[in-house]
């Protein structure tokens, strides 16, 4: 991807000045704020095809489960509404399938804000004084240049929840021909979710909480662009979010795993 | 029913009838072609019945309808119907045997000792773990199955009480009722034959091949023989073309019923549903629910019976015996979280507005920590 060049950018503030291979890239806004390339060209293609997809699983699913439109005609021997709505369902589950493999793999060799490391108390901290943040308490929440921890948590969940109907949906994909290959690296799941009744209600169940996750996660994306200014929406598209100055500082000491007494204004 | 078990062999018995050779040649191919084998497999068939004795067959029936026994006794193809009863000795059938009483019951000692590690016990009907609930010749019915069972050469669970528990498993479940293969002793091998009845011939079909083989047919995840449970009704279906055409009756009364347009949306459970009554049919071939025009209610399903309302696409709650419909309970649950959203966006803009009124430092320095 193209970084940018030229007086804007930075070295990460108050460190060696030497660019550690997952830092982010920093450009100086204002005085006061820098704009932070947070979301690398990867991460926001995926993040369009994944909503798209999400969209027409979605959409495609709903009618599967329940076909509320009939093919036109009677008896039109080249009718196949059914057969294309399920086939624009595969693949597009198949799309969303490499885009989670790409998400996993992206973890590991994206910039810092690809992943939380949620092993330290620090985060869990950080998540209890969000949650109070979020209920409108008291609290010493700092302030997140990319996820914050609840936000974190709910993209793992959304990860597993992902899984499970991309398990389940692979079930119901070959379920025709158990006895094939294709068919064989299935067939466990009799064993995990229960008959074929129950593997297609966990599809189901699973595909509404993903839609339920949708709902929060575009309230809160729209609540953050308002209240904190910080272009989180057109971030998505952009790559850049606008932080301050001091809460960088604040964000990278917390992100390097070092304990630093807060100190915002 | 036989009262003892000669141990001449099948052809042996078969000449005895008066089957000529030709004849017994021609029914060992029927059984072939019956169970599914090349016809390569004819003289292994063929071998067999010379070489094997009938199978005795001990048929217990526990909490159930004896509908696996009224299917099984209505297993058609004519010809098979006679080869199997001679391939297989009925020793103890509560609904078809004669005899009764201490004389019935003393019939099951002695074959259990005579054939040791021979004699296949289909069970049928679900075992209850209440104390009492079940008791057969004044013993509990458990106490006997498991006797019964640690003896024999396989257990055959017949029909969805004795595969799942059924029907007298199903909620609330007054006598906490069991499958059979819940209560088969360890290193007894067992098969399940579920469906409610299960398909006459793939009971007959299922022991015949004991029968010609000496084991257990080759069985899937759920220990039900591949042969006929490997497959949906959904693919097998000769309705499929009206689900892929996106054609469906709404109703038993509309136009898509006359039709004969897939009926998905009156609550057929063919695409979660593993039988064969699309290919074998019921009645010697005749007909089965979905050619007739009903919905498949999935009773080779486990737990079937708690999967209702039967004429309405429902998912299950996993972990729940509650069927919900998931696109109405998705929207309902996803309104409510709009509407939390509503009350957390208000929320967001009167707490925004509270702090603008109120420049205190204190304030200010909480939510800018907040922020």
């Amino acid at each position: 991807m193209a970084e940018p060049t030229g007086a804007g950018v930075q070295a990460l503030p108050g460190k060696t000045g030497r660019k550690r291979r997952r830092d982010p890239i920093y450009h100086a806004a204002e005085p006061e704020t820098v704009k932070v390339y947070v979301w690398e060209l990867p991460v926001r293609i995926w993040h369009w095809v994944n909503a798209l997809s999400i969209f027409v699983l979605f959409v495609t699913g709903i009618y599967i489960g329940n076909p509320f439109v009939h093919a036109a005609g009677s008896g039109d021997a080249d009718a196949f509404l059914m057969g294309w709505v399920r086939i624009v369902h595969f693949v597009t589950a198949f799309v969303f399938t490499l885009g989670w493999v790409f998400r996993l793999y992206w973890n590991f060799f994206g910039n810092r804000y690809a992943i939380e490391n949620p092993f330290r108390r620090r985060f869990w901290s950080g998540m209890w004084e969000t949650v109070k943040y979020y209920l409108f308490l008291p609290n010493r929440k700092p302030h997140y240049v990319g996820h914050n921890p609840l936000a974190m948590l709910s993209y793992w969940l959304f990860g597993v929840m992902s899984l499970i109907v991309i398990l389940t949906g692979f079930f119901l994909l070959f379920e025709p021909h158990l006895d094939t290959a294709f068919g064989r690296l299935v067939s466990w799941m009799f064993l995990v979710f229960g008959d074929s009744f129950s593997i297609r209600s966990w599809h189901h169940v699973f595909a509404w909480l993903i839609i339920l996750f949708v709902i929060v996660h575009v309230y809160m994306a729209v609540r953050d662009d308002l209240v904190e200014r910080s272009g989180t929406i057109s971030s998505m598209i952009t790559g850049y979010k606008t932080a301050k100055r001091a809460h960088l500082i604040e964000a990278d000491e917390d992100a390097a795993g070092e304990r630093k007494t807060l100190d915002v204004g | 029913m036989a009262t003892a078990v000669k141990r001449k062999t099948i052809y042996e018995e078969l000449r005895e009838q008066g089957v000529t050779r030709r004849e017994f040649l021609k029914i060992a191919t029927a059984i072939t072609m019956a169970l599914g084998l090349k016809l390569k497999m004819v003289p292994t068939v063929v071998h067999a019945m010379e070489t094997r004795p009938r199978l005795p067959v001990i048929w217990m029936d526990f909490q159930s309808c004896s509908g696996p026994t009224e299917s099984f006794i209505r297993s058609y193809q004519p010809s098979m119907q006679k080869v199997l009863f001679d391939m297989i000795s009925l020793e103890y059938n509560g609904a078809l045997m004669a005899g009764s009483g201490t004389a019935a019951e003393e019939h099951i000692l002695k074959i259990m000792n005579e054939y040791p590690g021979e004699y296949i016990l289909a069970a049928e009907g679900s075992l209850p773990l209440l104390p009492g609930a079940l008791t057969i010749a004044g013993r509990p019915a458990e106490e006997t199955f498991r006797e019964v069972a640690a003896k024999a050469k396989a257990v055959v669970a017949m029909g969805s009480c004795a595969t799942w528990g059924g029907i007298p498993a199903a909620k609330p479940n007054p006598t906490l009722a069991r499958a059979v293969t819940d209560f088969v002793p360890p290193g007894v091998p067992f098969i399940r034959i579920p469906g409610c009845p299960p398909i006459g011939e793939v009971m007959t079909n299922t022991l015949a091949h004991i029968v010609i083989f000496g084991t257990l047919p080759e069985v899937d995840e759920l220990a039900r023989p591949k042969a006929y449970y490997r497959h949906r009704l959904h693919d097998k279906c000769q309705r499929r073309p009206f689900f892929d055409a996106g054609l469906y009756a709404e109703t038993f009364n509309d136009e898509g019923a006359r039709q004969g347009y897939c009926l998905y949306k009156l609550g057929c459970r063919g695409p979660t549903t593993y039988n064969a009554c699309a290919e074998l049919r019921w009645n010697g071939g005749l007909s089965w629910p979905i050619q007739s025009g009903h919905p498949c209610i999935g009773c080779a399903a486990p737990n079937f019976w708690d999967e209702a309302p039967f004429y309405a696409r429902v998912v299950q709650l996993p972990g729940a015996q509650t069927t919900i419909n998931p696109e109405r309970v998705g929207a309902v649950m996803a309104g409510a979280l709009a509407a939390g959203i509503a009350v957390h966006a208000a929320a967001t803009v009167i707490a925004k507005g509270r702090i603008a009124k109120k420049p205190d430092v204190k304030a200010l320095k909480d939510i800018e920590i907040g922020q």
